[in-house]
């Protein structure tokens, strides 16, 4: 997707009064920015599957598109690990039941099928445009709890490669990113572009108000957008 | 917007009218009056009254209009509806430094005051401090606009810090305390609500005051976050700024909907905004106070290495846990730095580091572990002298600064609180050697000097400087 192309998606959103982006536009959003995303469909339903199948390759992972869910996984909105065409129809149905009794009043519009990423280290890189500072640009450690334990390094907009490291060292998990107890270490310069990226596409698209990657998965393959959530003023 | 502008006549006016003079001695604006006359204001000075035609041998104008020639800096010393009638009436007038109270801090009424005041400034171009502040004390042009007797807050002699702060009790608490411990300042700016002239505006004045070397800022919240970074980048790339944030616990942004929204409260924006501008962030008055004793003696170092010399082992031991607790290095003595210590010292004395002295030190061991523990590479010293060995004497305040001076390394005393040991504080302070009276105290000062993004560079800079050094 281009750039412009991503702009057009925002105002899109907005002329339909939707305030956060449903995870594809999220994902190709900040993969217009050159952020790794992983390979993906957009899926309405069982019919698609075979169709589907073509595109991907797996494993694979089911998430469910809904303006109305914020945690997917808390209403069985995520299913991992499908290798094939009967898992993933059997994995349809049992998403549809579970929604079905656990967020009934949920708007779907679809589903989204992606290739699984390897393990790696979750990360989160996010944005907030702040009315008195402007854009500031979060980095830390990823995952589920992220609020709870806060290692995380903010920056005002726009950052230089400098500063991008600055933040990285500030976090405690930063040892885990440069070898910890005979693991790999990853790749500091692909992770600072991907953090960069983020900063470009929070500087330049005025109407993001909270910008997201959650986690940003870092692996043998690159710094991966597993989750991207995009909030429009 | 009236910011940008010039604000430089407020920090050397030759003119000073003072709006709502009083003889009645206690009154604020009788205050003022002695406060300029204390400081010994040089410039000409007009009481403005028109209930009395003198006060305190100065003649007295029954308006600003009277006076008949451009003031510099009215004080405002009225009640605030007083203010802005007075306010609307003059055409002479650069600055004004309101420091009544009754506008928007007390509600409704107050806030339609302050917004009339704001309307009447930008209209008749009167830079505003304050209203609801202390405004400006100031050594070196000998203004002291405070209305606190100096009996109750002590002022500070004449250094090289200038602080800026919203508060205007902060302001008269690290006076008071500067004062009694002997460190000098050069302005400090109180600006209350801020109708106008904020810390930007100040920090941008400040930047090019060569009577300023370091800036301390209390902040409590920011007038416009994007240009203070700005102009707070252009400072900090000439002298140290550090500050401190108030109101950590004011309440997230907006309602957030990312985990990144949820983290984001106004304090981490604001940390993210210092380390933008190169400001040394420090943690509360403690650290602010800290910051400023021994920034108004000290530059910025390259790196994090802390000597510890002591006389007294337990004070030695918790020197070193709060050097590291902050940050700092408290790194082994070289085994050459070792030998020499244990051939030129006292059999019982521990080479490590801290060197420690133990109670019969005298003031050559002092002399001594300093000479030898600064062959190996330390960027802080820090001296703890308990005072109790009967064996070291006063001459000591003077015999550390001798070494302080030849080896050109930032010495920081450690000493306790008490009758005797503050009267040597004196002697230190006297001696440009900044004392501190608790090891927390005294590690978190030399924190501040290998903090910040200044240090941070410069500590770059000599590593590379070192690695190809190493390489040829």
């Amino acid at each position: 997707m281009k750039k412009e192309e991503a702009q057009k998606l925002v105002r899109n959103a907005l002329a339909q009064g939707r305030h956060v982006l449903l995870e594809p536009e999220a994902k190709a959003l900040v993969s217009a920015w050159g952020i790794q995303v992983p390979t993906s469909v957009r899926i309405k339903g069982v019919d698609d599957v075979a169709e589907a199948l073509k595109a991907v390759t797996p494993p694979l992972v089911l998430k469910v598109v809904s303006q109305d869910i914020i945690h997917k996984r808390d209403v069985g909105g995520v299913i991992t690990g499908i290798d094939d065409r009967e898992e993933l129809s059997k994995a349809l149905r049992e998403m549809k039941g579970t929604l079905a009794e656990k967020a009934p009043a949920a708007r779907l519009e679809g589903f989204l099928l992606e290739e699984m990423i390897p393990a790696g280290i979750e990360l989160i890189i996010g944005g907030v445009r702040d009315p008195q500072f402007g854009p500031a640009v979060m980095f830390g450690t990823g995952g589920f709890a992220v609020e709870l334990v806060k290692d995380v390094s903010f920056r005002l907009a726009p950052l230089s490669r400098a500063e991008v490291f600055a933040m990285m060292k500030e976090v405690k998990s930063y040892p885990l990113l440069t070898g910890f107890r005979g693991s790999k270490p990853v790749d500091l310069e692909k992770l600072a572009s991907t953090v960069l990226k983020l900063s470009e596409v929070l500087l330049e698209l005025e109407a993001i108000k909270e910008l997201e990657i959650n986690p940003l998965l870092v692996c043998d393959v690159g710094a991966v957008a597993v989750d991207a959530r995009v909030v429009l003023q | 917007m009236t910011t940008g502008r010039d604000i430089s006549f407020f920090f050397s006016p030759a003119t000073i009218a003072l709006v709502g003079a009083s003889p009645t001695p206690g009154k604020p604006s009788h205050v003022i009056l002695e406060s300029l006359k204390r400081i010994g204001y040089p410039g000409a000075l007009y009481p403005v009254n028109p209930k009395y035609s003198a006060i305190d041998g100065l003649k007295c104008y029954s308006s600003l209009t009277e006076i008949n020639r451009d003031i510099d800096v009215a004080i405002f010393a009225l009640p605030a509806p007083t203010v802005i009638v007075i306010m609307e009436r003059t055409d002479n007038v650069k600055g004004a430094i309101i420091v009544s109270a009754g506008f928007k801090e007390t509600g409704a009424a107050g806030t339609k005051l302050e917004a009339e005041l704001k309307e009447i400034g930008e209209r008749k171009g009167i830079r505003i401090i304050g209203p609801n502040c202390m405004g400006i004390y100031d050594t070196v042009s000998q203004v002291d606009t405070f209305f606190t007797p100096e009996g109750r807050v002590r002022r500070p002699k004449r250094g090289v810090l200038s602080i800026l702060t919203q508060s205007g009790s902060f302001a008269e608490l690290i006076m008071d305390e500067m004062a009694s411990e002997g460190i000098g300042v050069a302005r400090i700016v109180s600006y209350g609500n801020r109708v106008d002239v904020g810390e930007t505006d100040c920090l941008n004045f400040l930047t090019d005051d060569a009577a300023t070397k370091v800036v301390a800022i209390y902040m409590e919240s920011v007038d416009d976050g994007r240009r203070f970074v700005e102009v707070a980048s252009r400072c900090t790339k000439k002298k140290p700024v550090v500050a401190v944030k108030v109101g950590k616990r004011e309440a997230g942004i907006h309602a957030a909907r990312s985990h990144t929204g949820a983290i984001s409260g106004r304090y981490e924006i604001y940390r993210a905004a210092f380390k933008k501008a190169g400001i040394v962030e420090v943690n509360g008055y403690e650290g602010l106070k800290d910051a400023c004793k021994v920034l108004n003696t000290y530059d910025l170092v390259e790196g994090n290495r802390v000597l510890i010399v002591t006389d007294g082992g337990g004070v030695g031991v918790s020197m070193a846990d709060a050097c590291e607790d902050f940050g700092l290095t408290v790194s082994e003595l070289s085994e050459e730095t070792r030998k020499r210590l244990s051939a030129k010292l006292l059999g019982f004395s521990a080479t490590g580091n801290p060197i420690d002295l133990t109670g019969s030190v005298t003031d050559e061991d002092y002399v001594t572990a300093l000479k030898e523990g600064l062959q190996d590479d330390f960027d802080i010293v820090i001296i703890t002298v308990l005072w109790g060995a009967p064996e070291i004497t006063e001459e000591l305040t003077d015999r550390l600064k001798e070494v302080r001076d030849s080896y050109n390394k930032p010495l920081l005393i450690c000493t306790p609180n008490s009758e005797f040991t503050r009267r040597m504080a004196q002697r230190f302070e006297e001696n440009g050697m900044p004392v501190f009276f608790t090891p927390e105290s005294a590690a978190r000062a030399a924190a501040v000097l290998a903090s910040g993004p200044l240090a941070v560079s410069l500590a770059r800079k000599n590593e590379e400087r070192r690695s190809a050094k190493a390489r040829t």
